[in-house]
């Protein structure tokens, strides 16, 4: 992965499992078919005649357009999930998401409250989970989702210890 | 038991035998538990338990009682003023039935407050206030006094007329207050908020006195703000700006169209209106703020009186916007984040727990800022802070925004910007709507950079500092790419320097970092010091030809 101009120079980051693109894609089918299915339903019904309204021109182009930022978004799964990374430095964590909209985010050791990991039905199937960061502050959105199980259970105990090391209050 | 994991501290003697009685058998409640000072010996350093006052669940339940009595009175009184029988006819035969039935509602709600009040029970003892609540589902809730983020003492208008006030400690769980002890006598609410927070700054009790009340700490009035300031930045809100404009729409819409229907719909706006415009009247009347070692105390209130107290570095954020409205006056409003005060639940009282200053002038805000940023970090602190509240381009070392992304803002390229003291970040923005955000270093969270395809474009990022929830959101604008990551670079380093330096949430016990005279250790003892005033000079007299200087148009 090459380093965006928002990226600190010199970190090698982590990545995150090839296979939670599989979970992503999931998430996407999900979400979009079910939403293109369902803006889908005006144009069935205008050909089927049983609507009058709306025109068949409008009735074609909403799912139409829908489908194609869908697949749009499917286009981009992999690259963003290529875009996430991590990075443990010595006294926070890094993390990196995002192609278009980047973010790159540190998390001081010390200002961690908890660290929890979810694993969702089809990242155990993958053998994935999700590690989540919570500090005092919610914008603190820190999660590192597409870990392989065993990293994501070490990254826990490492991040526990490292926050023992350095706890600070609020 | 809080959110808050108790961390065992230096200074932290462990629960007494009674309390720990308490928290471990919070499910099965024997009614013995109730009674733990009974069954714990007299300890050198334990709370006896007490109770709240006994009128308070009727001053807490007063419109349940009112509202039965309400119902009950009307029907009577309209009838007696009729003439007619107190009762109807076909009532008059069951009413014995009915008389019984109000009665046992009347008593089962009375026996209900009682049973609440005497189950309601407070201990400060050995590091931890405790209270235990509930007759059917019970309640044992202890809370670590250094982990105190803020403490108010509320008297709504009923409790003022009986002398009474509720107390409300938080934590920094951002939910509802950890401890509401409701209704204490107010010289007793007092007393125990000077317990705690005497205890929570690690003043050593007296061994040879343990039960000799500890003294209120001293404090010295900082400002006030005057009525009329009040009214006047009232009438000049933003809210009062939108007035105008949908009177004045509604006034062109009715002659455009010959409608006298809108004048109608003025009237429930008005109303609600005058209602929000008193709510904040009746919230901002008679603001005081001073200063004890304790902290920074506030006070406010027209009939319900509110006082608060927010412990030294509890202050995670801070906020001071000016509306266009205010800048030909020269007022400034400020707010704060502090961790136990959460999100604005509702907006009449949360808004006015996280205000710090609703109004003032510059000789105020820098006042205020000099209570909550006791060293400003910079040996300029009036010019620094002056340009960051005025200031344009570069005035007082601010680092803006880059002409090349001046088209992403056109009227802020100028104002949008940073500047970093030893202590503090400072950031700026807004043109008309001048705002500046000031986070202790020692107080950031996270940090985080943002930059969309727009802001790529123009190679500019945006800097997110997270704080607590509250009304102050850190972020800096468009800022120029390599500044921002070095920004983001340093702040990082001097949020863990800062860090490093706070030793304690203890504030008397604090090792005061880097001071010249700083070779005492630990401050732990009398509350006769009131330090933070001794910086005050640095900052309280700003040159008032910086307030406009630096404006070029």
């Amino acid at each position: 992965m090459h380093t965006e101009a928002i990226d600190p120079p010199g970190i090698t980051w982590q990545r995150v499992s090839p296979k939670y693109v599989t979970v992503r894609m999931v998430q996407w089918a999900l979400a979009n078919l079910a939403t293109v299915l369902v803006l889908s339903l005006p144009l069935v019904l205008v050909l089927a005649g049983v609507w009058a309204w709306p025109p068949l021109w409008l009735a074609a182009t909403v799912p139409a357009v829908a489908l194609v930022a869908a697949l749009w978004r499917l286009a981009l799964i992999p690259r963003q999930v290529r875009a996430i990374g991590y990075a443990e430095r010595d006294d926070d964590l890094l993390i990196r998401t995002g192609i278009f909209f980047q973010r790159t985010m540190a998390v001081p050791y010390g200002r961690m409250q908890y660290v929890d990991i979810g694993v969702g039905p089809v990242e155990r199937g993958l053998g994935l989970c999700t590690l989540k960061l919570h500090t005092a502050s919610p914008g603190t959105n820190a999660q590192i989702p597409g870990l392989p199980a065993a990293e994501g259970a070490r990254l826990r105990e490492q991040l526990a210890a490292r926050g023992e090391a350095r706890l600070a209050g609020l | 038991m809080t959110a808050e994991e108790p961390r065992p501290g230096p200074a932290a003697p462990l629960p007494d035998a009674g309390g720990t009685q308490a928290a471990a058998h919070p499910a099965t409640a024997h009614p013995a538990t109730a009674h733990p000072a009974t069954a714990q010996p007299p300890g050198p350093t334990d709370g006896e338990w007490l109770r709240v006052h006994p009128a308070s669940p009727f001053i807490r339940g007063w419109v349940a009682l009112a509202a039965i009595a309400f119902f009950f009175g009307r029907d009577v009184f309209e009838r007696s003023l009729q003439g007619g029988p107190v009762f109807e006819e076909e009532l008059a035969g069951r009413a014995s039935w009915l008389l019984a039935g109000g009665g046992a509602v009347l008593l089962v709600s009375v026996l209900g407050f009682l049973l609440t009040w005497y189950f309601t029970k407070y201990q400060v003892s050995g590091g931890y206030v405790r209270v235990n609540t509930g007759f059917l589902f019970r309640q044992q809730r202890q809370a670590r006094l250094d982990r105190v983020q803020a403490i108010d003492i509320v008297q709504p208008l009923l409790a003022r007329i009986f002398g009474l006030a509720e107390l409300k400690f938080e934590v920094a769980d951002a939910g509802e207050s950890a401890v509401r002890l409701a209704y204490l006598k107010i010289d007793d609410a007092r007393q125990l908020r000077a317990t705690i927070l005497a205890r929570a700054a690690g003043v050593a009790v007296d061994p040879a006195h343990p039960e000799q009340p500890l003294p209120e700490a001293p404090e010295y009035q900082v400002l006030s703000v005057l009525p009329q300031r009040l009214v006047g930045s009232l009438l000049l809100s933003e809210q009062s700006f939108f007035v105008v404009a949908g009177g004045l729409a509604s006034v062109v819409l009715a002659a455009a169209t010959d409608s006298q229907a809108f004048y109608l719909y003025l009237i429930p706006a008005g109303l609600g209106l005058a209602a929000s415009y008193w709510g904040l009247f009746n919230k901002g009347y008679n603001f005081t703020a001073a200063i004890s070692p304790d902290g920074i105390r506030l006070r406010y209130g027209l009939l319900d009186t509110q006082a608060q107290t927010l412990p030294p570095g509890r202050i995670q954020a801070l906020k001071v916007t000016q509306p266009p409205l205010w800048r030909p006056l020269g007022w400034y409003r400020m707010q704060v984040n502090v961790a136990g005060y959460g999100v604005v639940e509702n907006a009449g009282e949360g808004s006015a727990r996280t205000t710090l200053l609703p109004v003032g002038t510059l000789a105020d805000v820098m006042a205020m800022l000099a209570l909550v940023l006791p060293d400003p970090g910079t040996p300029q602190p009036a010019v620094v802070f002056g340009a960051g509240l005025n200031g344009l381009d570069s005035d007082g070392g601010f680092v803006t925004t880059p002409r090349r992304a001046r088209w992403l803002a056109p009227l802020g390229w100028r104002r949008n910007g940073f500047a970093a003291t030893n202590t503090a970040l400072l950031l700026r923005s807004g043109r008309w709507w001048r705002q500046l955000v000031v986070v202790p270093h020692q107080r950031t969270q996270s940090i985080a950079l943002h930059q969309g395809p727009l802001a790529r474009r123009f190679r500019v990022a945006d800097l997110v500092l997270h704080t607590t929830p509250g009304p102050v959101v850190p972020r800096l604008a468009q800022a120029a790419a390599e500044v921002a990551l070095s920004l983001f670079d340093e702040q990082s380093a001097r949020a863990r320097l800062a860090r490093k330096r706070q030793t304690t949430e203890q504030w008397l016990r604090q090792v005061v970092p880097d001071a010249p005279a700083a070779g005492t250790g630990p401050v732990a003892g009398p509350l006769e010091s009131p330090t933070p005033l001794e910086n005050l000079s640095t900052l309280e007299t700003p040159a008032p030809q910086q307030q406009e200087g630096g404006q070029h148009g």
